[in-house]
């Protein structure tokens, strides 16, 4: 039994296989949400929504077919996954945590771990320290070849995603900055700066970088050159409308706030 | 000023661990430390016509590989690597003369043959022969012969899994297992092409 998606070294195939460990980790934390929110009435639905579709997403990145291409077969795939967890689970995750719960769970952080939430600029450096060594090539190599080491590389994305969107979104208000100029400016510095470099190094580079992708058996016509440049290309555009969308959003709400009459 | 540094430091460390295809001026594959002369033998090319591979090859860097094309892993990616380094660097793909001899010969017929190396690159050379004739190739060029497993028509072939490097002065250098990446083989096949203007 395979619990997790890993590098399998064999040929690619549709067929579907079970890996009860994603669905466990899918479904033991809304199971946990479900429990909470029923001893916190009136119901939310709005954060129910949000939690549910941020699990959804999570699970979608994890599980077969995503997660076994991204974990052995397709670098393409694999950026995929990263962008899945960090740019849209993650916050979905976190704009369905309701402030109590946000309150419980960061409550039983070590001081360290809280106090990096409370910091954009730790959080930004974090986040982008996780992306380089998420993403160099010895890490990808020997934690895709292991099942608890592809989970550990899932479990350090959305633990990435988490920190990335912590002072934007936070369920505690204390934790967010509070004007949206910052919050734009954070944005846009953590996450289109850094990105680049691998992304460049991905497009641009004349050979593989990663061994993982480029010694596994082929899947259609696609050379690892042309899935190498894929996952660069994808690792800086797909950021943009999630990351110009979320800056749109910031900025229109705050037009709204100056043209209300006091 | 000190997140500022960090972030420098993790920079380069992405950069130095992402540049994996600077020449390094030596060669990378196992290096054949006798080097033999290329064998001798005449087979059945995928267009029906006879290929003496000593005669054909003559002058050119030539790859020699023993495979089939049911394998399910270690071919495909073989000849997809060498295929892909080619396409990228045409400089070195003029020069280089890549043969792949079946050693299935009973389901590889030459039109299965061809269209198998089409899928990687239509200059490919695919060979065939009578068992005998590709058992004594294989000798000739100090493979191991291939070794039928199974029964039934989904049977696997146990075979050498290396690419045999000869350099155009007809000696063979290097042998390449699976696993070789194509940063290797750009650096390799530099030199060899370069050993051979050397020689000339």
């Amino acid at each position: 039994m395979i619990w997790w998606c890993v590098a399998l070294e064999e040929p690619w195939t549709w067929d579907w296989d079970p890996y009860p460990g994603v669905w466990l980790a899918t479904l033991v934390p809304l199971a946990a949400y479900a429990l909470a929110v029923r001893r916190h009435r009136p119901l939310d639905r709005r954060r129910l929504g949000f939690f549910v579709a941020g699990m959804i997403v999570f699970w979608l990145a994890s599980d077969w077919p995503l997660g076994v291409l991204g974990a052995g077969y397709l670098a393409s795939a694999h950026m995929l996954q990263f962008l899945l967890y960090t740019l849209v689970g993650a916050p979905l995750l976190l704009l369905g945590t309701p402030e109590w719960l946000g309150r419980r769970l960061l409550g039983r952080l070590t001081p360290p771990v809280a106090w990096l939430g409370r910091s954009p600029v730790v959080c930004a450096v974090v986040y982008n320290l996780m992306l380089a060594v998420t993403h160099s090539p010895g890490t990808v190599e020997v934690l895709r070849r292991s099942q608890l080491g592809s989970f550990t590389m899932d479990l350090l994305w959305m633990v990435a995603g988490f920190i990335l969107w912590l002072p934007v979104i936070s369920p505690l208000p204390e934790g967010r900055l509070t004007s949206p100029w910052p919050k734009m400016l954070y944005l846009f510095l953590a996450t289109a700066v850094v990105a680049v470099i691998p992304a460049s190094l991905l497009t641009f580079s004349t050979t593989p970088v990663y061994a993982i992708y480029e010694l596994a058996p082929r899947i259609g016509s696609l050379t690892a050159r042309e899935d190498q440049q894929i996952a660069g290309i994808l690792m800086k555009l797909a950021t943009i409308p999630v990351i110009w969308g979320t800056i749109a959003v910031l900025w229109f709400r705050y037009a709204k706030q100056e043209e209300a009459p006091v | 000023m000190s997140n500022v540094r960090r972030l420098v430091v993790v920079v380069c460390l992405v950069a130095t661990a992402c540049a994996g295809a600077i020449p390094t001026g030596r060669l990378q594959g196992e290096v054949i430390e006798d080097p033999q002369p290329k064998p001798s033998f005449v087979l059945t090319d995928t267009a029906g016509e006879p290929y003496d591979f000593a005669d054909r090859t003559q002058g050119k860097l030539t790859l020699l590989y023993f495979g089939y094309t049911n394998c399910p892993d270690v071919c495909p990616v073989h000849l997809a690597q060498i295929a892909e380094t080619l396409d990228t660097h045409p400089d070195l793909a003029g020069d280089t003369e890549v043969v792949f001899v079946t050693v299935d010969p009973t389901r590889d017929t030459p039109e299965v043959i061809r269209a198998f190396l089409d899928n990687f690159n239509t200059r490919f050379v695919g060979l065939t022969g009578t068992p005998d004739e590709l058992t004594a190739a294989q000798e000739a060029a100090d493979v191991p012969p291939a070794t039928i497993t199974g029964d039934g028509e989904d049977y696997t072939v146990d075979h050498a899994g290396w690419v045999i490097a000869y350099s155009p002065d007809g000696l063979s250098r290097t042998l390449y297992p699976y696993g070789t990446r194509q940063n290797v083989w750009v650096n390799d096949l530099t030199i060899l092409i370069e050993m051979t203007e050397g020689a000339a």
